[in-house]
This record gives structure tokens, sequence and C-alpha cells, in this order.
């Protein structure tokens, strides 16, 4: 198998609230750890973005990885109505044109999922084909397949799963298919060699939860999955490439 | 620290000749998610993937409502893959002692005692109370280890009540469960197992903290912590990649992934 070019879709830097004292905080330090475990390229957030402001998060987000071509922004996003960030419009626009991808906390920033408080934000995501990630901690599959039912064009990519999920995303993959999953904490015994010869390994993305949790377990997921080394390539970092829009 | 381990893990190579076992696996299906290939035919095609010797394994139904239908099937899976599954005896307390004694001297008759798993969580039964009197005979009388399964607050079996435990059977090594679970989990399994010969940390997980095996093995050595999976609860990938991928030099890399476990077990 010809090495992987891993394209990290879960990562974080930033001064947070609880730190261990083995975390990296910065740029620096993630990109030493990616260089350390072989990856290319991460999509990343920024922790002030969750825990303090998205406007003050996501501006020090591009100051912090400006210089660093490697990592790719990962903005916070509110519903439109309080008017906090950008109109939706330009904020999806400004977001496309930087490669990047926006990440929902619904749960951490008191909103819900409904159309009514999300949709036309979510309709200029989707007009501008920008990749929404969201936490299942943060939400429900219900509110997901609802999200997907009104916004069919909307790549979501669903973060920090587990072994226990395909009762309720198997119904959701059989109907939406831009349904995608970040695979770093799908632990599904032999799942993803089950996801893609029934789905596709377009649906699977590679993702570590840096600085939580370490790398080796979600490469091994991709490295050691038995099916084809096309397939491998995808979901370590082709899928991600194409839903950024990233050329090679 | 060479690249072989971490080479193996980013280019999904199964590694040759290096002793890897699973000290912490089950079997079968599970009543509240799906689990693809979950027979022992399935789970030895992915050992092979991986490049694992063997597991050790107490089936799901076992650990849930028929411990001794699980016995039945490990036995089976074991005499169908000799030396690639290993069989756990699993014990319900909440049975009557005389249904206990009669199913461990049925599988003593056979010789096939080797090690003995409890799930004091699934059974709701705190890991020193009377119901798993008659094992702990056994496993005193034979230096038989168990592998109980273990949380960070666990009432029934939480690390410092399985290490008191350990005190008063010297020769029975105890096996913590899910000592990696949580930083509270490891600091309080690495304070019960430092200075206690006879227990051992297990690494099962769906995930694993950044550095936490790195801490683990500076505080109780590599030769205290053995690699375990839940396979096929859990994909075995994630756990042995977390080893090979560690900051760890290749001597602790194999301890853990399959010397402790030989010693303890007596393999």
């Amino acid at each position: 198998m010809a090495e992987l070019r891993f394209f990290d879709c879960n990562t974080r830097i930033g001064r947070c609230s609880t730190p261990r004292p083995e975390h990296f905080l910065d740029a620096a330090g993630l990109l030493a750890e990616m260089d350390c475990a072989g990856i290319e390229r991460a999509l990343v957030h920024h922790a002030w973005s969750v825990e303090w402001d998205p406007h003050e998060g996501n501006q020090a987000l591009l100051r912090d990885i400006a210089d660093e071509e490697r990592l790719h922004p990962c903005f916070a996003a509110l519903p439109s109505a309080t008017r906090e960030l950008p109109s939706p419009r330009d904020f999806a626009r400004q977001v496309r044109q930087a490669h990047g991808a926006v990440r929902l906390f619904p749960t951490q920033h008191s909103y819900t999922l409904d159309d009514v408080s999300v949709g036309h934000f979510l309709d200029a995501l989707s007009f501008e084909r920008v990749p929404v990630l969201i936490d299942i901690g943060q939400t429900n599959w219900r509110d997901i397949s609802q999200v997907l039912a009104r916004h069919p064009a909307l790549n979501l990519i669903v973060l920090n799963t587990y072994y226990r999920v395909d009762r309720n995303l198997y119904p959701l993959w059989d109907r939406f298919g831009n349904l995608h999953l970040d695979c770093g904490s799908y632990g599904v015994h032999r799942g993803i060699e089950a996801v893609c010869q029934r789905f596709g390994a377009e649906r699977l993305l590679f993702g570590t939860d840096l600085p939580i949790h370490e790398v080796g377990g979600p490469m091994a997921l991709v490295t050691y999955a038995a099916i084809s080394d096309d397939d491998k390539q995808l979901i370590a970092g082709g899928n991600l490439r194409r839903v950024l829009g990233v050329s090679d | 620290m060479t690249d072989t381990f971490v080479d193996a893990c980013r280019l999904g190579q199964a590694l040759a000749g290096e002793l890897v076992i699973d000290a912490h696996a089950h079997m079968g299906p599970w009543h509240n998610f799906h689990i693809p290939h979950n027979s022992a035919r399935g789970m030895v095609e992915r050992l092979d993937q991986l490049g694992i010797d063997a597991c050790v394994s107490s089936p799901h139904v076992a650990i849930g409502p028929c411990y001794r239908e699980g016995n039945r099937q490990v036995m089976a899976a074991a005499d169908e893959y000799p030396e690639r599954i290993i069989p756990y005896v699993t014990i319900n307390p909440n049975y009557p002692e005389a249904e206990t004694r009669e199913e461990i001297e049925h599988w003593h008759s056979f010789a096939r005692i080797k090690a003995f798993k409890i799930h004091p969580a699934c059974h709701s039964y705190k890991v020193d109370g009377p119901g798993y009197g008659l094992m702990f005979e056994y496993a005193r009388e034979h230096s038989v280890p168990v592998l109980s399964h273990s949380w960070a607050g666990d009432s029934q079996a939480g690390a410092t009540l399985l290490s008191r435990m350990a005190g008063e059977m010297p020769n029975v090594t105890f096996i913590v469960g899910h000592a990696a679970s949580s930083w509270s989990m490891i600091d309080e399994a690495c304070g019960e197992a430092q200075g206690k010969d006879n227990v051992v940390l297990d690494l099962t997980g769906s995930q694993l903290l950044y550095m936490a095996l790195e801490k683990m093995v500076e505080r109780v050595g590599a030769a205290k912590i053995l690699f375990g999976s839940d396979i096929p609860f859990i994909d075995p990938a994630p756990g042995l990649g977390r080893i090979l991928m560690a900051r760890l030099s290749d001597d602790d890399k194999r301890q853990i992934l399959g010397l402790t476990t030989k010693r303890v077990f007596g393999l």
C-alpha cells in the first residue's frame, strides 16, 4: 500500500478552559504532532470560538494559521437573527474562499437546528458548497435527519461518533448522499469495511480529535481496513479535499 | 524507538515476528448495537488482517443474560480456532452457588480454566460479594488470573476495590479492565498498580486520550500494561494503532502488545 495522504477533519488549537499539561495549544504544536504522525493537512477550529465567542474565536483562528498552508480554517457559526456574525451570504462566501468549513455547536451556543433558527444560514452554506461539521454530542440523529431533509445539497460531516451508531446512521445513509462521518472514533467492528461495501468510501473522513485524543487509533482504523487502497486514500484525505474544494 | 511499529501502522501492515495478544475480547451479537462479522470466524479474519496472534474471549451472551451459554460458545470457538481464541470462563454471581460450582467443576474436568472474566456492571453485583466466592476460591487455589470490567467511579468494581482484593490474594493476578478510559481512571488505576505485582492494567476502550499511554508507562512500567480491544464489541485496529504509534521504546511496545499477557496468563 502506498503511504496515505492524511487530511485530518477534526483538530483544535487555542487556549482552552481545561487544558492538560501535555496538550499543545497553538498551530506550531499541532503541526509538530502532524509531522510526527505523518498527517499532511488538517482542518482546525479555535477553542475560543467554542468557549468564548464565535466571532473572536474565528478571528483568532485566522491570525493563528495565517501563514500555515497545511491548516485550513473551520469557523464557528451562529443563527443569523442576532447578527453576531456577518450575513449568511457574506460569511459563506468568505469561508469558501478560504477553502474552509463551518462547525456548529448548537448545545454549547444555545440554539436549535430548526429551520426557523438556521435555515437561511444553511441555505447560504449549501449554495456556496461549504461543508458543515457537527459533533454528535452537540445534536442528535433526529435533528440531523431534519437538516438533511431540508437541505439535501448540504455536505454535513458528523464528528466524534462511536461504535453504537449504525442503527441510527444506516437509515440516514440510505436516504442522504451528502451525509459524511468522521471515522476516527467510529470503532464498529469491521465497520469501515461494511460501510464501504454498502454505501461507498465517499461517506467517511479521517479525523483525530487532536489534542484531546491520540492519533494512532484513528489512523489504524483506516490503514488496517479491509478495503481497496483507492478507498483508503479517499477516507484518509481525498474526500475532505473534495468537499473543501482543495486541489492536490 | 525505531520506525518498525510506526511504519506498520501507517502502512496497515500486520506485524511480523512480534507476539500480539488481545487480552480483552468478546464474541457474538449484542443487544443495543449492530456488530458486523461478530462470529468467531469474523473475529479471526480480523485478527489475521491486523497480525494479532490470539485473543482471550468472553462472549457477549456470557456478560449478558447467560454465562453458561457464553462459556459453551467460547469453548467451541477455542476448539475450532486453537491458539487463536483462548477462552475466559465467565461467572454470573446472581445464580445459585450450586450452579456456579457445577460450571467451574465442569470446565475444570476438561482442564479448560485458563482465566476468569467477570462483569460486575452488567451483572449488577459488587466484586467482593459472596456470589463470586467460589470463583475466587478456585482462582486462589490454581493461580488463575481474573479480568474484571472496571470504570472510573465504578461502585461495583473500581480499581481501588480490585487492588484491595489483589492484596488479599497475592497469587491471583487482577486485570483492571478499561484502565485508560479517563484521566481519573488512569490516576486511580496507576496509583493502585504501583507496588502490587498482581495488579495489571488493560487498555481496552474506544478511544485513548492524547499521551495517556506514555503517562501510564511512566508511572507503572510497560510490564504492567496489556493490549485489549473488546473485539468485536469494538474493532481492534484503534487499540493496536495507539500502541504502535505511541512515543515509547520498542521494548515497551512489545511488553504491552503481548509479553505482559503471555506472562500473566502463563501462555
